[in-house]
This record gives structure tokens, sequence and C-alpha cells, in this order.
């Protein structure tokens, strides 16, 4: 593979990781608490939304990530309204979210932009280039030469990181998520803590959803969210529920989703399926052969209390 | 639990009704007419051009109106049905993957007639429409080969499927009609909707050295245009070929031109057909010669487009509507020579 190749290619994997990495690494802090939201392509497809709409309306890209994560949060709130407050089932309710999500952010562009849609034209999120770092042979400007939100991601992991595993604050999360009696017996507000923990992965989601309409697509389209809300589910379990894993995951995952295309316009006499199964593929084997030693929130999908 | 689950499936049916448009009234003396979509209808492409000859047939034959979007092939049947037994008479379904559940409604409900856009059977009642998107294809390949620098151009598609294939065939044909070295790239994404996803797949072409694309997706093609723009932002050149329906001013700085289905006027075409009682038993097969296929410059960029090119394609575009020049295409329509 000739230098440019493989740069293109990495690049390439970086931009189609970095809206799995805000997804995942926000869904792991959710399922670190007991809740697993399905709902999270609603959370992605509402903050892709939410992002055209206010970067349109302010004219500022910036402002449209915050609105694509506010939309986010929102969609999780409904979410997290049902399935802790009302104890529904989590899978159902998740699943509602994002049927409910698809829906009514075509309905709200239809009715903004028309029937028939149009390519919009946005301010969009320019990669950002840091200086040095981006000099780097082969990985400089597939890390360093990003949309901001690629180093938002690449923030958090450790920020995360530590929250969960070396704060009180994150302890109380984990306690939640693997043993929610106890932890109310020592003075946590269970459902509190999830509730947040719910909006804060819908605030990533809708940030992921954000990145896609103005750091990469530069527009909005139905559905465009394409099921990478399902995607960082499972990137999350790839990353066995570890923030700095589940980055290491989505950046892998956007590397053989971008091989895919690669292939393909090398102009390779394999049938195109094949290279589509990769990235699933290697999750497969990845599941197989190492998250095998790793172990689910005890607490996940149960509702809390059982009882009352 | 029970009113918990009520109040989830409420909020489920809420999303899902924001994105089917009933349009109905009882009006008696009328006929009623129904649109299926496997996509949503705002791609301002293949789907955007159905949805426009539903409002056509409202607007020129007084039709009662309906559209539904199907999200799974499961729910195929479940539309069908939901139209056909509440009495429409006439059920446009847009796309190949209809063709079966279109086979097995036809045969439970003969009173309604039902059209399949690029449909591969049919009965007395079930219509395959075919359009010859091939034609205006080739006509597209032309231009991309005369206009590409580097001698090699590209396509983006969704999924595989017979009617895409075809357009990439004759793509290919028109563009060695033009430079016989071209090189011609071609990647699938597996999704007529992801727009990051068509976008890298463009991304990875302009690598490559293409510089004319084409594409055969639904919304997804904002990603392909999205790509060529900024090729050109960075100071490079490249140009993006629309296609399904005119889609020039979609992205009026890059786009060169659309290979063209004149969906509107065909679906009309075809209603109008209904009303005289002939339709049925048979494919309709809409092309160049019947003014349903086309290729359409955009008039924003017809300086750029060397005359003698435009005057190349126009000829051979006189030629194919005269039928005196036929177009590479992938058979999948009974009857048809290497189709069971």
């Amino acid at each position: 593979m000739p230098e440019t190749d493989l740069v293109l290619f990495l690049e390439a994997a970086v931009r189609l990781g970095v809206p799995l990495a805000l997804a995942a690494m926000g869904e792991a802090i959710t399922e670190r608490s007991g809740i697993i939201n399905i709902g999270l392509e609603g959370s992605i497809i509402g903050g892709a939304l939410g992002g055209a709409l206010g970067a349109l309306a302010t004219g500022n890209a910036a402002a449209g990530v915050l609105a694509g994560a506010g939309a986010g949060l929102l969609v999780a709130m409904v979410f997290a309204l049902f399935s802790i407050g009302l104890r529904t089932d989590q899978i159902i309710t998740g699943t509602a979210v994002t049927l409910g999500g698809l829906g009514l952010t075509g309905a709200v562009y239809q009715a903004r932009f028309g029937a028939t849609g149009t390519a919009l034209t946005l301010p969009t999120l320019a990669p950002m280039s840091v200086p040095g770092l981006s000099q780097i042979p082969w990985i400089g400007s597939a890390l360093f030469d990003q949309a901001p939100t690629a180093y938002l991601s690449y923030a958090l992991a450790p920020l995360l990181w530590y929250y969960l595993f070396r704060t009180a604050w994150g302890l109380e999360l984990r306690a939640v998520g693997e043993a929610p009696d106890a932890a109310q017996a020592a003075g946590v507000r269970v459902r509190w803590v999830r509730f947040w923990a719910t909006l804060f992965g819908g605030a990533l989601a809708g940030l992921a959803g954000a990145h896609l309409a103005l750091a990469h697509a530069g527009t909005f389209a139905e559905n465009m969210s394409a099921g990478r809300g399902f995607i960082a589910i499972a990137v999350v379990v790839l990353g066995r529920w570890n923030p700095l894993w589940v980055l290491v995951a989505a950046l892998l995952f956007g590397a053989a989703s971008a091989l895919q295309f690669l292939l393909q316009a090398l102009g390779l006499d394999l049938p195109y399926q094949l290279f589509l199964a990769l990235p699933y593929l290697l999750t497969l084997a990845a599941l197989a052969g190492w998250v095998g030693r790793s172990r689910a929130p005890a607490a996940l999908a149960l509702p809390w209390p059982k009882e009352r | 639990m029970s009113r918990n689950h009520f109040a989830v499936l409420l909020f489920a049916l809420l999303g899902l009704s924001a994105c089917t448009g009933q349009q109905d009234a009882e009006t008696p003396g009328t006929f009623r007419a129904a649109l299926l979509t496997a996509g949503p209808v705002s791609d301002a492409g293949w789907y955007a051009g159905a949805y426009e000859g539903l409002l056509l047939l409202r607007d020129s034959l007084g039709a009662l109106v309906s559209h539904q979007q199907t999200r799974t092939p499961a729910e195929f049947d479940e539309a069908f049905l939901s139209y056909a037994s509440s009495g429409y008479d006439l059920i446009f379904a847009h796309g190949f993957e209809y063709q079966d559940a279109a086979m097995r409604a036809g045969e439970r409900f003969p009173n309604t007639t039902f059209v399949v856009s690029g449909g591969g059977r049919f009965a007395d009642n079930v219509v395959p429409l075919i359009f010859e998107l091939e034609e205006g294809s080739y006509l597209a390949g032309m231009i991309a080969a005369g206009m590409s620098r580097s001698g090699v151009v590209g396509m983006v598609g969704g999924v595989a499927i017979p009617p895409v294939e075809g357009t990439f065939l004759a793509f290919e044909a028109g563009a060695r009609t033009v430079n016989p070295d071209v090189q011609v790239l071609e990647s699938f994404t597996g999704s007529w909707d992801d727009v990051a996803a068509a976008k890298e797949a463009a991304v990875a072409q302009l690598g490559r050295g293409a510089d004319v694309l084409i594409h055969n997706v639904d919304a997804a093609s904002f990603g392909v245009f999205q790509a060529v723009r900024e090729t050109v932002a960075a100071g490079g050149t490249a140009w993006a070929l629309g296609m399904n329906r005119d889609q020039n001013d979609v992205a009026p700085d890059v786009i060169l031109g659309s290979a063209v289905i004149r969906i509107p006027e065909s679906f009309l075409e075809t209603a109008s057909t209904w009303q005289t009682g002939t339709l049925g038993g048979r494919p309709i097969y809409a092309g160049a010669s019947e003014d349903v296929i086309d290729f359409v410059l955009n008039p924003q960029l017809l300086d750029v487009v060397p005359a003698e090119l435009v005057a190349e394609m126009t000829a051979v575009r006189e030629l194919i509507r005269a039928g005196e020049l036929t177009v590479p295409r992938v058979p999948f329509v009974e009857g048809e020579p290497g189709v069971r």
C-alpha cells in the first residue's frame, strides 16, 4: 500500500470512528449505572438534526454542536422518564425511542425543508490541525488534523476513566449498576444517579450526531445515523465498559469501515458484501476472543426497585 | 406495568405516524392512489420523484392520494394489505424490493392494480414499471469521461440490485465511447441513506485519482456531493453527476448534469393507461424514446463543458431516442433474455 493510501485510510478511520467513540463512551457510562439505552440511535439522529438546525439558526457550527448535544439529551430524557421513572422494560422503551426519534426527526426535517429534501449548506466544523503533532509521519494527520469533536473524544476517554475508577462519584455509579439495593442502603440515590448517567449518555450521542451532520457529512439527511447507535452499543461491549478501551474499539471499528472503502476503490475483484461485512466479522472475532473474559454490570437492564 | 407499556407504545406510534402522511378525504367519483417507499421521500432523488408523482396524480387526475414509508420488508405485505383492503385502486410500490410482496397482494386483491417500479415479475394486476435509466446513465458516462482530466471516474452505489448494476454498466460503456482507456471505479456502501459512508466511499475514490463521480444511492448522494465540494474547496478539480431525478440544484456548484427519470410524468401516464382499462399483464418500459429518461446538463455549469462534448452527447441521445442505439443493461424482468 503506497504511503498516501495508508494516510488517507487512517484519516477515514478516525473520521468514521469518532462518532462511534462519542456515542459509545456515553453509553458506557449509562450502562455502568445499570441502564441499557437501546434508544441511542434516536439520540444520534436527534443530535444530527438538532446540530443542523442549531448551526443554521446561529450561523455557527459550535453552537450547532451544543444544540445537537441538547437534542440528544432531550431524547434520552424521554427514555429515562419511562424506563427509570415508570420502570418500563428498557429494551422495549429503547426501541420505541429509536423508532420515535427516526420518525419525528424526519417529520421535522420535511416540515422545515420541504418533503422532497435537499442537500443543506451548513456551517461546518472544519478540521483543526494541531501544530507539531499533525506532522508526525503516517498517523499525524489522521489523529491530529481532525474536527474539534475528535479531540473532545480523545480528552473524554481518560477523563471518564478517571471519573469511573478513581473518584467516589464513579464508585457510586458503578455500585448502582452492580448492586442497586446495596447502593441504596449505603445512601446512594439510585434512580437519580441512573437518570443523570442516561442523560449524559444521550448528550454524548447527540454530540455524535452533530459530528455526523456538521463535521462529516456537512448536511442532514433522514436516517443518516444508519444504525450507528446499535454499533455503538456493540462497541461498549467490545471496549469492556471501560472508556479507554471503548475509544480504542471505536477507532478499530472505524478502521474496519474505512478499509472496506479503500479496498473497493483499489478495485479488488471480490464481492463487495465481503468488505461490508468486515467490521462485523471483526466485532464477532473480538467478542469471542477478548470480551469473553469480561462481564456486564450485574444489574444491567433490570428495572429497579423490583417491587414497589 | 401494562399502563406503562401502553404509554411507551403510544410514544412509538406518535413517532411512526409522524412519518406517514395520510391525506385522505372522502369524495365520490374519484379514484384512490397510494405510494409505498422503502425510504424517506426527502432524498431529493429516487423517492422524492415518486412523491412528486403521487402529488401530480392528485393535482392532474383528482386522485385521492396517500403515502406510506415502509421501514422493514416485514411491513411490505402489511402496507399492501392496508391500502388494498381500504379501497385503494392503484398502488405504486416504488422499488425492486416490493416485487414479491406485490405478487402476493395481487393474487389476494384482484380488483387493485399494483405498479412496481423496477419490478421483475408481473400478473394481470401487477405491473412492473421499468425505467430505462441506463440510457441516461450512458450519456452521463460520456460527459464523465469527457470531463475527466485524470482518466479515472467513479461510481458510488447503495446495494448492487440489478437496476443499479445496469446503470453502472451503462455508465462505464458510455464513458468508454469517449475515452476507451478510462478507468472506472465502483464502490457500494450497503446503505441508501448513510451519508457519511457514501462520502467516505467517494473520498476513497477521489484519493485514487477519480475526478468525476456518479452515484446511485438515495439521500446518501449528499455525501458524494459533499466529498466533491471539499476536494474543490481544497484546491482540487472534481465534478459530480446526479442520478434518478434532476439533482442539478441540489449542489449546483459541482453537479455537471443529471441522469433523470421523469417519474411524475411516468406515473401520470401509467395512471391514465389504468383509467382506460388497458394496464396490466405486461411490463411497461419507459425510456428516452418515451421522454421519461434523459440527461440534463446543469445550466449553471454549461460554460465548463466543452461544446464538442455536449454536441457528441446530444447526438448519441438522439440515436437512443430514435431506437438506433441500444444501451447495455442488466436484464431482470421475466421474459427478458437470461431471466427465468
